[in-house]
């Protein structure tokens, strides 16, 4: 009974690890551009 | 409970805006990032007399309301939104004492869109030394406002700016002058087709390409009885604006303020005349490097023990205390040691911030820019790169983060491209343990061949970043004018306090930012270290007791036996032997792959892993050592880390991005998958074609 | 006799007479950098460029290709 506990709380674990860089990198809201010069910093 | 204030800090660099931010809020501020932009977001909370609150944003230090940067389009935007929900009921403009006229550029500007504004004068404290005095009445009525004069070293002024803010209803709306004049006709047209807007802010919006609320610039093109002028035209009158609002700065002042040059003390000319000389001051630049790099290596290496320390009996004690299963082992070697990894970076950073902030607030950096322009521009960089370069031998991440105030994109993309090449502190314990198995112990005049290599790998890290600053410079095809101003402020004593508050700030910002990803990945990696698919792995325990049942091995022997060949057949395990055949040619085994494909994370997890591959259950350097010394090549014979793979390996970890956090950061920076992965392609490729090089001609 | 800022030597003085306008920048003309202006070279780097100078109080260093876009009278001493 307390491995398959641990098991569990392994998983929600990296299910929360994966969750987490998958938002970070994947789930990232288009940005507006604001600016229309070269040099301006934000391309 | 009356309604809260909302306050904009506005001012030129250097004028002290910070100091005067950090007078006001102390500990009650924040840094956060504009929305979809990384442009740092400082805001604070004030209380003013009576009880009052005030919301304080201190926004990016600008010259004028004409943006030419990021940074300084946040200005504009929140000037120009009356429906942002930080749009100031009350501007504070700082300014300095000593560049006024400049100061005042600005501020006429901010008056020109009639928003209450509060003119600070800091650094009064330097009044007396430079002979000025100021007819505060005077200027007041002329420049139709409030004036706070404020020494924030000598904490002066600050409670009669807090009254002055907190009555900042008493304070005019009223332009201090008629920038229309410029060209009447034009001016008179403007009003007549957009009779509900404000002037200055239909000019602003003409003349730069911010948007903002429904008066966007196309919908002004779009009016026909409105025609607006060509860009040439624009700039001119751009210029002739600029002209008139010195006029009137220079006419104010002429009669408000009185320079006294027989009084002044010119301290600036005498410190200029050294560290800006042609020879002493590369010399002592050159010092004062040696001496921050010396500093950050020495003192950090006592807390850096301690915290490694901390967490390693941190973890001992999770797996005496909790009940043995596999997430107690995730949280004793994944969670705490992931965490570990993050921590135990935090005096390198603090320190390197604590030696930058002292740099940047006594005026010094600008002369370093400034004497490194000429010799960077050659390879495509400007002076101004040479801040993140220096801070790349630290750690890559808050280098590039200190490439935002360059202001051509070219230079700033290739400064952020190329940064990583730099050896950064998570290099060195890999460095260390291969240049001590594979180098020899003898001298070459008088210096160790040991201390030499690491040297050499310094300078080629270094070289590297400027070499192919050189390359993409050809190859980059971006048009961007490459104009570079630096102002040189005057030298002053850091303030304390600001100095504090940034390390601190920059800190939290890599433990958070940062240390998320980390913990993330190793998280990650120990599941694919500790799970594995199949009857090897989940029966490694009786398949390993089988084999070794003829050898008499104690249970200490045994279990190092199961736990690596368990390894061995994990799903790491697994990915490490089908990456096997891509870097055999280099000269390394499964495991060394292994420890690569993990160090991926950051750099410094290739020793630790080495060390649970190779069954040592402690992470002592010396054991590790000598098992690495001891490991056979399995094809070639003879030992595994000889020298042509150990040159192989150093070559590997100089030029390879094994960084998750180097590439999250570069993509944050350039808004861009591309850059991040295109950085990831081309170096590992370097790395591998040169470490094959190496190995198949030094073998 | 008019010249160009670049030819101004450390420690010399002039007055801004014109500035094209198509070649420096705004931000340059923001910091001060205007006609009528006085302008003094504190130092320079080797190669003489970037140059550190004084204009209109204010302190700033600016490269050589952007200082030849501007043009200055010397002070006769």
């Amino acid at each position: 009974m307390n491995t398959v506990i641990q098991n569990i709380l392994v998983f929600i674990t990296l299910g929360f690890a994966l969750w987490f860089l998958w938002k970070k990198y994947f789930f990232k809201k288009k940005t507006k551009k604001a600016c229309g010069t070269d040099d301006c910093g934000c391309h | 409970m009356s309604k809260q204030i909302n306050i904009a800090l506005i001012g030129n660099p250097n004028t002290g805006k910070t100091s005067v931010f950090n007078a006001l809020t102390g500990l009650n501020q924040k840094v956060g990032n504009y929305p979809g932009i990384t442009v740092e977001k400082k805001e604070g909370i004030c209380k003013l007399p009576r009880g009052v609150k005030a919301h304080i944003i201190d926004l990016p230090g600008t010259y004028s309301l004409n943006a030419s940067s990021l940074d300084e389009n946040v200005v504009i935007e929140l000037l120009l939104n009356k429906n942002d929900k930080d749009f100031p009921d009350v501007a504070v403009v700082v300014s300095d004492v000593e560049n006024l006229k400049r100061n005042l550029l600005l501020f006429t500007q901010i008056k020109d869109l009639e928003i209450p504004a509060i003119l600070v004068i800091n650094m009064a404290d330097r009044m007396k030394y430079k002979g000025i005095s100021l007819d505060i009445d005077f200027l007041e009525q002329e420049l139709k406002t409030k004036i706070a004069v404020v020494s924030t070293r000598k904490k002066e002024g600050i409670d009669n700016l807090k009254h002055l803010i907190s009555n900042y209803k008493d304070i005019s709306t009223a332009p201090c002058l008629n920038a229309s004049e410029i060209d009447k006709d034009y001016f008179d047209k403007l009003r007549k087709a957009f009779p509900n807007q404000l002037l200055y802010k239909l000019w602003l919006v003409i003349t730069q390409d911010v948007n903002f609320g429904k008066t966007d610039r196309n919908e002004i093109e779009a009016i026909a009885s409105f025609k607006t002028k060509s860009k040439s035209d624009l700039k001119r009158l751009q210029q002739k604006e600029t002209i008139k609002r010195y006029q009137f700065i220079n006419n104010t002042l002429k009669k408000g303020q009185t320079i006294d040059v027989s009084q002044a003390k010119d301290l600036r000319t005498k410190f200029d005349r050294i560290l800006t000389h042609k020879v002493w001051g590369y010399l002592i630049f050159f010092l004062i490097l040696l001496t921050i790099f010396q500093a950050i290596y020495d003192w950090s290496t006592v807390p850096m023990d301690f915290i490694d320390g901390v967490f390693a009996n941190l973890s001992d004690w999770v797996k005496n205390t909790l009940p043995a299963g596999a997430f107690t082992n995730l949280l004793a070697e994944g969670i705490i040691s992931g965490l570990g990894g993050i921590v135990i970076f935090i005096p390198q950073i603090a320190f390197l911030f604590l030696f930058i902030a002292i740099l940047e607030e006594s005026g010094y950096m600008s002369r370093v820019v400034f004497l490194m322009d000429r010799i960077m521009r050659r390879f495509g960089l400007s002076g101004k790169s040479i801040v993140p370069l220096i801070s790349g031998t630290a750690c890559a991440i808050p280098a590039i983060m200190a490439t935002r105030n360059i202001e051509s994109w070219k230079e700033r993309l290739i400064t952020i491209l190329v940064t990583p090449f730099t050896t950064c502190s998570a290099r060195l314990p890999v460095y260390l343990i291969i240049i001590a198995l594979v180098i020899p112990e003898g001298r070459f005049l008088g210096l160790s061949y040991q201390a030499l290599t690491l040297m050499l790998l310094y300078l080629l890290g270094f070289g590297t970043a400027v070499v192919s600053a050189y390359i993409l410079n050809k190859i980059l095809k971006i048009k961007s004018k490459t104009f570079f101003v630096v102002e040189m402020p005057n030298y002053k004593l850091p303030l304390f306090k600001n100095v504090a508050l940034t390390v601190l700030e920059k800190t939290k910002s890599f433990v958070f930012g940062a240390g998320k990803i980390i913990l993330a990945i190793s998280i990650i990696l120990w599941f694919l270290a500790s799970y594995g698919p199949g009857e090897q792995f989940n029966n490694a325990e009786n398949i390993v007791k089988t084999e070794f049942a003829s050898q008499n091995l104690d249970q200490e022997e045994l279990n190092q036996k199961i736990a690596s060949h368990k390894l061995e057949h994990s799903f790491i395990g697994i990915a490490g032997h089908a990456i096997e055949p891509v870097i055999r040619p280099l000269g390394y085994d499964w495991k060394i792959g292994i420890a690569i494909v993990s160090s991926f994370a950051a750099r410094e997890v290739f020793v630790g892993t080495l060390a649970t591959i190779y069954s040592v259950g402690n992470d002592d350097e010396d054991t590790i050592k000598n098992r690495m010394a001891g490991e056979v090549n399995p094809i070639l014979g003879g030992p595994l880390f000889n020298f042509a793979s150990g040159i192989s390996l150093l070559l590997f970890y100089a030029f390879a991005m094994q960084c998750m956090s180097t590439l999250a950061i570069v993509k944050k920076e350039t808004n861009s998958w591309k850059w991040p992965i295109l950085q990831l392609v081309i170096m590992t490729a370097i790395a591998y074609i040169t470490a094959l090089i190496a190995f198949q001609f030094l073998k | 006799m008019s010249q160009t800022l670049n030819t101004l030597k450390r420690g010399e003085r002039a007055i801004i007479i014109d500035v094209s306008s198509e070649e420096i920048p705004l931000k340059l003309l923001e910091m001060g950098c205007l006609p009528g202006n006085s302008v003094e070279l504190v130092q320079v780097a080797p190669f003489a460029d970037p140059m550190y100078l004084n204009i209109n109080g204010s302190h700033l260093a600016i490269r050589k290709e952007t200082a030849i876009h501007i043009i200055i009278e010397k002070e006769i001493i």
